[in-house]
């Protein structure tokens, strides 16, 4: 049975319309009302206590927020730890542990309020001294997190008295909050990292002030999260804790599933649907995402430093073929931003430059590369993400249309990661996400170097200062233009070719109330969820 | 006896210490380490360095090797770079999961496999041999990983049951750890048994061939005595010697069905080791798993020297 | 055994029959044997349609009549697939078995016949390739130098070249001793020419039964570490990367699953039951 008839006998339509909805009251939901706006909407009668069981396809490597990157580490982790900011769907960082901010009339200087009566799990009280160490040990390269670049335009954060942080800025930029948000870093403690073991010790015990504390972490089997009884947010969590089991794969997953030894998944495939569709008790949700997987090209690589070698192999791609190989219906084709961005900062999709199937124009653009031979490329693909397989065997079909013949590699994680921070990624699938805002989705990774990392080696003058301005500029509707601009150079140059969004997949029990899937694919929403009975 | 331990115990440290060796300089040997995937796509430079040097990477390999040895002889495997646990403790709790699989399988191979291959061997060439060997080479045959997948979803679309989640040690609810483990036991236990009944006839074969045992029959000595006498005492004692072996085998097996089951052994450690590159943890299993070879077949050579005294230092 | 004084009564088929009522096995595991290898010899004969081509709009169909084993999650044909996939798969056991073979047993060959410091290195190399688990050698292999055909290649090859080295080395020591080596010597033949023509011949039956009771072992090896993802790059057919990619639609589509098991589980045991046959012959002799 194909993709499209299933979905049309399941009525998928409704399923996609429920997570669109719940994403629309995110939107409306007023910016200034936190306990409305941040992780979720709050229940109208919540059922309090009960354990949640959630089943995770992807161990966290570890659970510090400040030096590890994995996305697997953040989805947890944000339950433990918080930012100043949170980064909310709509694409507005709305303040966390931060109470309000000012913004001086240069731009270089952010005056922040601190929350208080903020506990950490620790039992302490939050102050702004912990705030300003937090983020100056995060910023400090010597320190080792990877986040550290996001932060590399602050000059200064001072503590100017117990509740003010003041952060000052080498240049204007607009997202600093969203910045400060729950990717990489965390309030902590002051001098939690004075302790050479203090890294460490997070895997066995949280210092943050999130809703949920860490009660056990074992590897390769659980991670047990209490609930934070001193939580800052009145009535907070409604669950009384979350286990996680760590299943390595999706069929063990599935099968547990159907048999309720888990109450809620969130499918890293989202075709994984199928198998567990029309199951009694199980609820499936599509919702937005702001992943995305695109093809990059390297112009160290020969012939992509040819940009109509570049535009012609855009031109070939089938952007819906590849996705229906890789995750069928369950997705969002792409422009120039992944899904969760294109209603607020995408340029509309019509005029987007250089897209395909149109194998004549292609096939004329490499006869102009002089390319009328045929040429081969290696396609790289990274061990153990599943959708590359299937999208690399059918991109090899397409670019075989226009004369391109593609040798497919696969590489361990690791390798690839080096070959693509040392810049030498070649011809090569990429899967990544993105906070909510243009310049945290570009600036590192398209603008010239060393301001940017720069690495497709794609070196566009006119495109990086289109960045800078981009950055610096508040008025959203400007940036809009600035960015939409941008996204036209990226689109007609091809240093990337963004793909799909594959959407986030929810299975939950019948019995799990409220939760709501944040469109980074993190796991906030378990703060506003409940369980009925 | 004592020179011949002595002699052996040496041996086995000289190769566990080359083969520790051998790993360590094989890992360290491949591009990408646990500092590229810590720092994603989005780390600096400068912060890559400072991890590498926080782990000791940026030093040499053979003083990255010496630093690890001398750490190693003090009884500390170091800690975890991704999981900031003791290695040791993370060994351990990973040992003790392996340890039951290894021991319960070749418990239900041993139960189920010397009576299976005792009958064959009785009634060689006979129906019931053919219908025990036939069902043995589909058991060899079968991928252990493949029986456990088709027992997995077999089992959960029959039944609506699939294993617990969560590990539950034994000493905690035998009840519920044995549910956790009776399909990965049952998928790596199919392929023991016919190792096993095969091994078994073979010696029951070899046995009622033997001289005495012919002429015992022939002078009318009753069967049971004979079989009790002569045969049992003649499959005995390579059934020691096989069981290391099987224990040895189970170990290797044991690392697809731990994925498979997401089961917290020390072959999934293993696995999320190599995966991760977190060296201590990858060295530090390693170093277990090669150990506790040798204790077994150090075990089984000492236990068939008592059993049969003829056996002599080679 | 009688009628064994008269081979021609029934001709070739009566042979047969006798064959078959005197070893089945070996009957049995050396015909689907000879089935296997015209499969890999020859897979465009036995499945016209191509294990590449991807049809999106086909993927995960069950099994019919156009598609005997079902379609995967791109929409190839998994019969096609398991089909071309016998050549892949064997050729990548059989050759890295034949490179075991080769290397271990010259190493075992002059290591036991001329025995020295060399014999002793050697020996204690073999122990530390030796007190890893088969299997676990080859993850740690492909699992550090990362999923590749080569690297795949490499590690098959490790696993048992101990087991071959100790063989030949075995071999070479009681075939040193014995009275014709004495005579070559005293005839002024070369040690070396010695060890090459006539100690070699003598240890290469040993060798080749070893190699055939070894190949169903690697194959399962093989499998496992496509199973792990360790194996060959896609879309390369193997029986293994087919299990992997199968074992995550295994309650929607478990032919994906069902059937490349099967293909190894076939094949498995007829090289099982030739092998044991061989390993019989060389017991008696």
């Amino acid at each position: 049975m194909s993709f499209s008839r299933m979905l049309d006998r399941k009525g998928a339509l409704r399923i996609s319309l429920m997570g669109a909805a719940v994403l629309g009251l995110l939107h409306s939901a007023p910016a200034s009302a936190q306990s409305e706006g941040l992780y979720g909407p709050v229940a109208d009668n919540a059922v309090m206590g009960g354990r949640l069981n959630m089943g995770l396809l992807v161990e966290p490597p570890g659970l510090d927020p400040f030096h590890q990157a994995a996305d697997a580490r953040i989805r947890v982790s944000v339950l433990m730890y918080q930012g100043l900011f949170y980064e909310a769907p709509s694409g507005t960082a709305e303040p966390l542990l931060a109470e309000s901010y000012e913004v001086s009339d240069d731009g270089l200087t952010y005056t922040i309020k601190v929350r208080q009566g903020v506990k950490f799990h620790t039992g302490a009280d939050m102050t702004a001294e912990d705030v300003a160490y937090s983020y100056n040990y995060i910023r400090d390269p010597e320190n080792g997190s990877p986040g550290a670049g996001d932060f590399a335009i602050i000059t200064d954060i001072t503590a100017v008295d117990a509740t003010t942080v003041e952060i000052k800025l080498s240049t204007p930029n607009a997202s600093l909050p969203m910045t400060l948000g729950n990717k990489y870093g965390a309030v902590v403690p002051a001098g939690t990292f004075d302790d050479e073991n203090a890294r460490n010790l997070m895997n066995a015990q949280s210092v943050g002030t999130g809703p949920f504390k860490l009660a056990e972490f074992v590897p390769n089997s659980h991670i047990v999260l209490d609930k934070n009884e001193e939580y800052w947010e009145q009535g907070m969590p409604y669950l009384d804790g979350v286990d996680f089991a760590i299943l390595p794969n999706s069929a063990s997953m599935l099968v547990a599933l159907r048999n309720q030894r888990v109450d809620l998944v969130a499918l890293s495939r989202p075709q994984d649907v199928q198998q567990v569709e029309g199951v009694e008790g199980l609820e499936i949700e599509r919702w937005p995402s702001l992943g995305q997987a695109s093809i990059d090209l390297g112009s160290e690589t020969k012939p992509l430093d040819d940009v109509r070698v570049r535009q012609a192999i855009s031109l070939a791609v089938d952007k819906s073929e590849v996705m229906q190989a890789s995750i069928g219906d369950f997705g969002t084709v792409l422009g120039t931003v992944p899904a969760g961005l294109q209603e607020q900062w995408g340029l509309p999709l019509d005029q987007v430059p250089m897209q395909g199937p149109d194998n004549e124009k292609a096939k004329a653009l490499l006869a102009e590369a002089g390319m009328t031979d045929g040429v081969t490329m290696t396609l790289t693909t990274i061990n153990g993400y599943d959708w590359m397989d299937a999208a690399a065997v059918t991109l090899r079909e397409q670019l075989g249309e226009i004369g391109v013949t593609l040798d497919i590699q696969k590489v361990d994680l690791g390798v690839w990661i080096n070959n693509f921070r040392s810049s030498q990624m070649g011809f090569t699938f990429n899967d990544w996400a993105t906070q909510p805002d243009p310049n945290l989705l570009f600036y590192r990774h398209f603008h010239k170097k060393p301001e940017g990392a720069d690495f497709r080696n794609w070196a566009n003058d006119e495109a990086s200062a289109l960045l800078d301005e981009g950055r610096a500029e508040a008025d959203p509707a400007k940036r809009r233009e600035i960015y939409n601009e941008f996204q036209t150079i990226l689109a007609e140059t091809v240093p990337t070719i963004m793909l799909f969004s594959p959407d986030h997949i929810t299975v939950r029990s019948a019995r799990v109330q409220n939760y709501v899937q944040h469109p980074t694919g993190w796991y906030y929403g378990l703060a506003r969820t409940y369980l009925s009975e | 006896m004592g020179a011949y331990l002595v002699k052996r115990l040496a041996a086995s440290l000289l190769t566990a210490l080359l083969a520790s060796m051998l790993v360590f300089l094989l890992v360290r040997l491949v591009p990408g380490d646990v500092v590229a995937q810590m720092m994603g796509q989005a780390g600096g430079e400068a912060a890559a360095g400072a991890m590498r040097e926080f782990f000791g990477l940026d030093q040499p390999v053979y003083v990255q090797y010496f630093r690890w040895l001398t750490q190693v002889l003090q009884g500390d495997l170091g800690t975890s770079w991704t999981r900031g646990l003791p290695v040791t403790m993370l060994i351990g709790q990973a040992f003790l999961v392996t340890l039951e699989i290894g021991l319960l399988t070749l418990f239900v191979a041993t139960v189920v496999g010397v009576p299976l291959g005792i009958v064959a061997g009785i009634y060689e060439d006979g129906p019931l041999d053919t219908f025990i060997q036939s069902i043995n080479v589909v058991g060899l045959s079968a991928p252990v990983f493949w029986v456990g997948l088709m027992l997995l979803v077999g089992v959960s679309s029959m039944f609506a049951w699939s294993p617990p989640l969560r590990y539950v040690p034994p000493a905690r609810s035998l009840a519920d750890n044995l549910s956790i483990l009776a399909l990965p036991i049952a998928s790596l236990a199919f392929l023991q048994i016919a190792a096993y009944s095969q091994f078994v006839r073979q010696n029951v074969v070899s046995a009622l061939h033997q001289e005495y045992v012919r002429t015992a029959v022939a002078k009318g000595v009753p069967v049971r005595t004979i079989f009790f006498k002569h045969i049992l005492r003649n499959v005995l004692i390579p059934i020691v010697t096989f069981m290391g072996l099987i224990l040895i085998q189970i170990l290797g097996g044991v690392v697809i069905i731990e994925s498979l089951f997401a089961l917290p052994g020390l072959g999934r450690l293993l696995l999320t080791a190599i995966e991760t590159r977190d060296y201590p943890v990858l060295q530090g299993a390693l170093l277990i798993v090669v150990v506790a070879a040798m204790v077994v077949n150090l075990v089984v050579d000492l236990a068939y020297r008592l059993i049969d005294p003829r056996v002599r230092v080679s | 055994m009688t009628d064994l004084s008269h081979p021609r009564r029934f001709g070739a088929v009566g042979s047969l029959t006798r064959r078959f009522r005197a070893e089945p096995g070996l009957v049995i595991g050396t015909a689907l044997l000879a089935v296997i290898a015209v499969v890999a010899a020859f897979p465009g004969l036995f499945a016209s349609a191509s294990p590449f081509s991807v049809d999106v709009g086909a993927s995960m169909l069950p099994p019919s009549a156009e598609h005997w084993f079902g379609t995967d999650d791109v929409g190839r044909d998994l019969y096609a697939r398991v089909i071309h996939g016998t050549r892949v798969t064997l050729s990548i056991c059989a050759g890295s078995l034949f490179i075991s073979a080769l290397i271990g047993g010259t190493l075992g060959l002059v290591s036991g016949y001329f025995g020295g410091w060399a014999d002793q290195i050697l020996g204690r190399l073999i122990d530390v390739l030796l007190s890893f688990p088969p299997i676990i050698l080859g993850v740690i292999i492909t699992g550090v130098l990362g999923p590749a055909t080569v690297n795949l290649i490499l590690a098959l090859s490790v696993v048992y070249m101990p087991v071959f080295f100790r063989i030949a080395r075995a071999g070479a020591l009681g075939e040193k001793e014995k009275t014709y080596v004495e005579a070559a010597r005293s005839m002024g033949i070369s040690e070396p020419a010695v060890l090459g023509r006539h100690v070699t011949r003598n240890v290469m039956p040993l060798i080749l039964t070893q190699y055939m009771i070894l190949f169903p072992l690697i194959l399962q090896i093989q499998a496992a570490l496509g199973f792990l993802g360790l194996g060959v790059q896609p879309p390369v057919p193997d029986w293994g990367a087919i299990l992997e990619q199968g074992k995550d639609y295994i309650l929607y589509a478990p032919w994906m699953s069902v059937f490349p098991g099967l293909a190894v589980l076939v094949t498995s045991l007829s090289l099982i039951l030739v092998g044991r046959a061989l390993q019989k012959r060389i017991d008696q002799r």
